[in-house]
C-alpha cells in the first residue's frame, strides 16, 4: 500500500515548484487579456463578392494581427475585430486588403469598440465563487457535523485544494501569455469555473470515505484512516478522471484552433483537481490534526 | 419507487427521445411547428429546438446610435458616460428577456453594437433596445388649465424599488410601483399638494394614465393604470425595472451576421468530442464488463434527457456550452462509477449514496451561486452545469441502479465474471474495518 499520507511534505513541496513560478508569472502580468476583455479596433470592410473568412484572416495574420476574429454579415459585410490599431495600422491593412482583393474591395471604415466582456461579469464570477466557497466550507461541514469544530478543517481543507487547482491553471497561462503571448477569453473563464466544480467534486468523494471510515473504526488514528480512504477511492478518481482526459485529449489533438487553449486549461485543471484529491486535500487535514496535537502536547508538558 | 419506477423512467425517456427528435409536429388543435395546445384558457404554444450561440450559427445584429442632440438642454454628462450607462442598461434589459449569450459592446463613442443569437424576435429585440423607458409624474399647471407640469426637481422613474405586475378584478393588468431614496416623501407630499387634483404619469414624454387622488399617500407605493395587454404590462415593468436610457437611441443598422467560429472548427469539435465519449465507452466496458454496459446505456439515457432539457428550457449552447455537456457526461461517468464502485457492498447492506449527494450538491450550490449573480456567458454556464449535474444525478442513482437490479435478476447474468469482480480484490468488510497502519 502506498501511503501518500506520511510523504505529505514532498507533495506539498511538489505542489509549491508548480504553483509558485506560475504566481511570479501572474504577478508580472503574464496574463494576457484577449479582445473581448480589452475591446480594439472594428474594420467594416464591404466586398462586392464577399471571400471565405478564413482568407480574410490569413491577410490579418501576415500583418501580425493573429488575434484578428473576422465575420461574415449580411450585404457582402465582412467584419475584423482586432486590437486597437493606431491609423497608421488601419492605413496598412486597407493597403493588405486592397492588393489582394482588388476591384471586390468596395469600403473599408474603422470604428473603435468597447470590451464585449466588462471587467464587471469577471469580478460577479469571483464574488459569487468566493460566497460559494464559503457555503461549500458549511456544506462539508455539515457532513462531518459528528466531529465538533474539526468539521470545518474539511471544508477549508477542500477550498485550498481549489484555489491550487485554480493557481495552477492560472498560473500555466500566466507563464505562456508571458513566453508566447496566449491570451485569455471567455472560454478561458469558462474553463477555470469547470475546474473548481470539478475540484470540489474529486474532494468531497474521499472525504466521504474518511469520515464514512472514521465512523466505522472509533479510536483509530487518523493519518492510517486518512492512507486507507484515499486508497479506497483511488480506483475511482483515477478512472473519473481518465474518462475526462480521454474526452479532452481528443478535443485538444483533433478539436478546431479555438478549442485548443480552452482543451489545454481544462485538461491541466482536471489532472491538478485529480491530484490535489489524493496527494494534498486530505494531506491538509492531517497537517492540521498534528500541528494541534503537539500544540496540545507542549501545554500538557509545559503545565 | 416500488412498481411504479420502471414506468417512470421509460416515460421519461420516452418523451425526451421525443422532444430530442429534430423537427415534429404535436400540435391540439391546431397546427404550429413544436407543443402547440389549446385546451380552455391554457394555451401553449412552444416550438422546440436548439438554440445555438452566436459563435455556432450567428444570429441578429443591431446598431444604436445615441440620440444625443435629442438630450434636453443643460445635460452635462459626458458621452462615454452616457454611453457606458446606456450599455449596463441594454445588457439588463437583454438578460431579463431571457436571450442567453448576446453580445454588447460600444463602437465608436456615440454608438452601441448589439448582436443576438437567432433571429426570431426581432421587432421585440428592437423594441427592448430602444424604448427610453422614461417614467415621469406630471402635475396640473395652474397657469394653463387642463395641462401637466414637471415638478421641480422632476419626479421620475429614478428611484424605484423593482415593479411588478398584478390584475385589477383578476383581469386588468396592472404595474404597481413604489418609490424610495427619498422620492417616496416626495410621492407622499404631491399626494397632499394635488388631493383631489388628476396627476399625470408619463412614459417617454406621453401620457398613459391620468388618475385623479383620492387619498393622502402614506408610503411611496402606487399603481399605473393603462390600457394594457398582460404582455404589454410586463414588458413595460421588464423596461422600468432595468432604468431608463439616459438618452434615446435609434437602430441605424440591423443585419445578419455568421457564425464567428468556421464550420470547420464546430465540425471538428463535435467530432472530437464524439472520438472522445466512443472511448470512454469503450473503457467503461473493457473496465467493469455487464456493468459498464448498463454504464454506458445509462450515459445514452442521460444524454438524451440533458439534450431535450436544453431544448426545452431553452439553453443557448455556444461551443463553450457543448464542451461543458460533453464534460458532464464525464461527470455522469464518474457518478456511475461511484455507484459500481459501491455496488457490492450496497448490495449487502444497502447502503445510501451519500458521497454522489454531497459532491453533486456542492456543485448544483456553485452553478446556483453563479447563474444567480452571474450575467452573459458565466450565466450561460452555470445553467448549463446545474442541469447537466442534476441530471447526471438522476440518472445514476435511478436509472443506473435500476438496470443494475434489473440485470441481476435475470439468472443468465448472474456469473460473477460478468462483473469484474474476480479480476480485482473484493472490498470486505473485515479489511475496511481494520485499516492496516503503515
Amino acid at each position: 500500500m502506498l501511503h501518500v499520507v506520511e510523504r505529505k511534505t514532498l507533495y506539498f513541496a511538489l505542489s509549491g515548484l508548480l504553483i509558485v513560478p506560475g504566481l511570479i508569472f501572474l504577478l508580472l502580468g503574464g496574463l494576457k487579456p484577449g479582445i473581448e476583455f480589452k475591446g480594439g479596433t472594428l474594420l467594416d470592410v464591404r466586398f462586392a463578392d464577399p471571400p471565405a473568412v478564413s482568407d480574410v484572416h490569413d491577410v490579418m495574420v501576415g500583418l501580425g494581427r493573429s488575434e484578428a476574429i473576422v465575420q461574415a454579415a449580411e450585404g457582402g459585410r465582412v467584419e475584423i475585430r482586432t486590437f486597437e490599431m493606431k491609423p497608421d495600422d488601419v492605413v496598412a491593412a486597407q493597403k493588405a486588403l486592397t492588393d489582394k482583393y482588388g476591384a471586390n474591395l468596395k469600403d473599408v471604415s474603422s470604428s473603435v469598440v468597447s470590451p464585449s466582456f466588462s471587467g464587471e461579469l469577471i469580478q460577479n464570477a469571483v464574488r459569487s465563487i468566493t460566497l460559494a466557497s464559503f457555503l461549500i466550507v458549511f456544506l462539508i461541514a455539515f457532513a462531518f457535523r459528528n466531529f465538533g469544530w474539526a468539521a470545518f478543517r474539511y471544508g477549508i481543507a477542500a477550498i485550498i485544494a481549489l484555489l491550487h487547482d485554480a493557481a495552477v491553471v492560472l498560473g500555466l497561462f500566466a507563464v505562456l501569455g508571458f513566453f508566447f503571448n496566449v491570451e485569455i477569453d471567455s472560454l478561458f473563464v469558462t474553463a477555470v469555473l469547470t475546474i473548481i466544480g470539478f475540484s470540489v467534486h474529486d474532494t468531497i468523494v474521499v472525504f466521504d470515505r474518511i469520515r464514512e471510515n472514521l465512523r466505522l473504526n472509533p479510536g483509530e488514528a487518523l493519518n492510517p484512516v486518512i492512507n486507507f480512504s484515499i486508497m479506497q477511492t483511488l480506483a475511482r478518481s483515477v478512472i473519473t478522471s481518465l474518462t475526462v482526459v480521454l474526452t479532452l485529449l481528443a478535443l485538444f489533438l483533433f478539436g478546431g484552433f479555438s478549442m485548443r487553449n480552452f482543451a489545454l486549461a481544462l485538461l491541466v485543471g482536471i489532472v491538478s483537481g485529480t491530484y490535489s484529491s489524493i496527494f494534498n486535500a486530505s494531506q491538509i487535514v492531517s497537517l492540521w490534526q498534528e500541528v494541534e496535537d503537539r500544540v496540545r502536547h507542549r501545554a500538557t508538558a509545559a503545565s | 419507487m416500488g412498481r411504479l419506477g420502471p414506468w417512470l423512467v421509460a416515460i421519461i425517456a420516452f418523451v425526451a427521445v421525443f422532444v430530442d427528435i429534430p423537427k415534429h409536429q404535436f400540435s391540439f388543435p391546431f397546427n404550429c411547428p413544436g407543443v402547440c395546445l389549446k385546451l380552455g384558457d391554457l394555451v401553449v404554444n412552444q416550438e422546440i429546438k436548439t438554440h445555438l450561440g452566436l459563435d455556432l450559427q450567428g444570429g441578429t445584429q443591431l446598431v444604436l446610435r445615441m440620440q444625443t442632440e435629442k438630450l434636453p438642454a443643460g445635460v452635462t454628462t459626458p458621452q462615454s458616460e452616457l454611453q457606458t450607462q446606456a450599455i449596463r442598461v441594454i445588457e439588463r434589459r437583454i438578460n431579463s428577456l431571457g436571450v442567453s449569450e448576446p453580445v454588447i459592446q460600444g463602437l465608436g463613442d456615440d454608438k452601441i453594437l448589439l448582436e443576438l443569437p437567432g433571429v426570431e424576435d426581432l421587432a421585440a429585440a428592437n423594441e427592448i433596445a430602444t424604448r427610453q423607458a422614461f417614467l415621469e409624474i406630471k402635475v396640473p399647471d395652474k397657469d394653463k388649465p387642463g395641462t401637466y407640469k414637471s415638478l421641480q426637481p422632476p419626479l421620475t422613474g429614478a428611484n424605484l424599488k423593482p415593479t411588478f405586475v398584478t390584475f385589477q378584478n383578476g383581469t386588468r393588468p396592472v404595474i404597481n410601483f413604489e418609490f424610495t431614496n427619498g422620492d417616496d416623501a416626495r410621492w407622499v407630499q404631491l399626494s397632499k399638494d394635488f388631493y383631489q387634483q388628476p396627476v399625470q404619469i408619463t412614459l417617454d414624454g406621453k401620457e398613459i394614465s391620468a388618475p385623479t387622488i383620492n387619498a393622502i399617500f402614506t408610503d411611496g407605493r402606487g399603481i399605473i393604470e393603462g390600457s394594457f395587454t398582460t404582455q404589454s404590462a410586463k414588458e413595460l415593468s421588464l423596461l422600468l425595472n432595468s432604468g431608463a436610457l439616459p438618452v434615446p437611441v435609434e437602430v441605424i443598422q440591423s443585419s445578419r451576421v455568421e457564425p464567428t467560429l468556421g464550420q470547420d472548427s464546430v465540425h471538428r469539435s463535435l467530432i472530437a468530442g464524439a472520438i472522445g465519449l466512443l472511448l470512454v465507452a469503450f473503457f467503461m466496458i473493457a473496465y467493469y464488463r455487464l456493468p459498464g454496459v448498463i454504464a454506458v446505456l445509462a450515459l445514452l439515457y442521460y444524454t438524451a434527457l440533458t439534450y431535450a432539457i436544453f431544448r426545452l428550457v431553452p439553453v443557448t449552447l455556444t461551443l463553450a456550452g457543448v464542451a461543458g455537456f460533453i464534460l458532464s457526461i464525464g461527470m455522469a461517468v464518474d457518478a456511475n462509477v461511484l455507484t459500481f464502485e459501491r455496488l457490492k457492498e450496497e448490495l449487502r447492506s444497502g447502503k445510501s449514496l451519500r458521497s454522489i449527494l454531497y459532491s453533486n450538491l456542492a456543485t448544483i450550490l456553485t452553478a446556483g451561486i453563479l447563474f444567480w449573480f452571474g450575467t452573459g456567458t458565466v450565466k450561460g454556464f452555470a445553467l448549463t452545469l446545474g442541469i447537466g449535474v442534476a441530471m447526471s444525478f438522476f440518472t445514476a442513482v435511478i436509472v443506473t441502479q435500476m438496470l443494475l437490479h434489473g440485470a441481476i435478476e435475470i439468472a443468465s447474468l448472474r456469473q460473477r465474471r460478468l462483473y469484474g469482480v474476480e479480476e480485482r480484490a473484493p472490498e470486505t468488510r473485515e479489511t475496511r474495518a481494520a485499516p492496516v497502519p503503515s
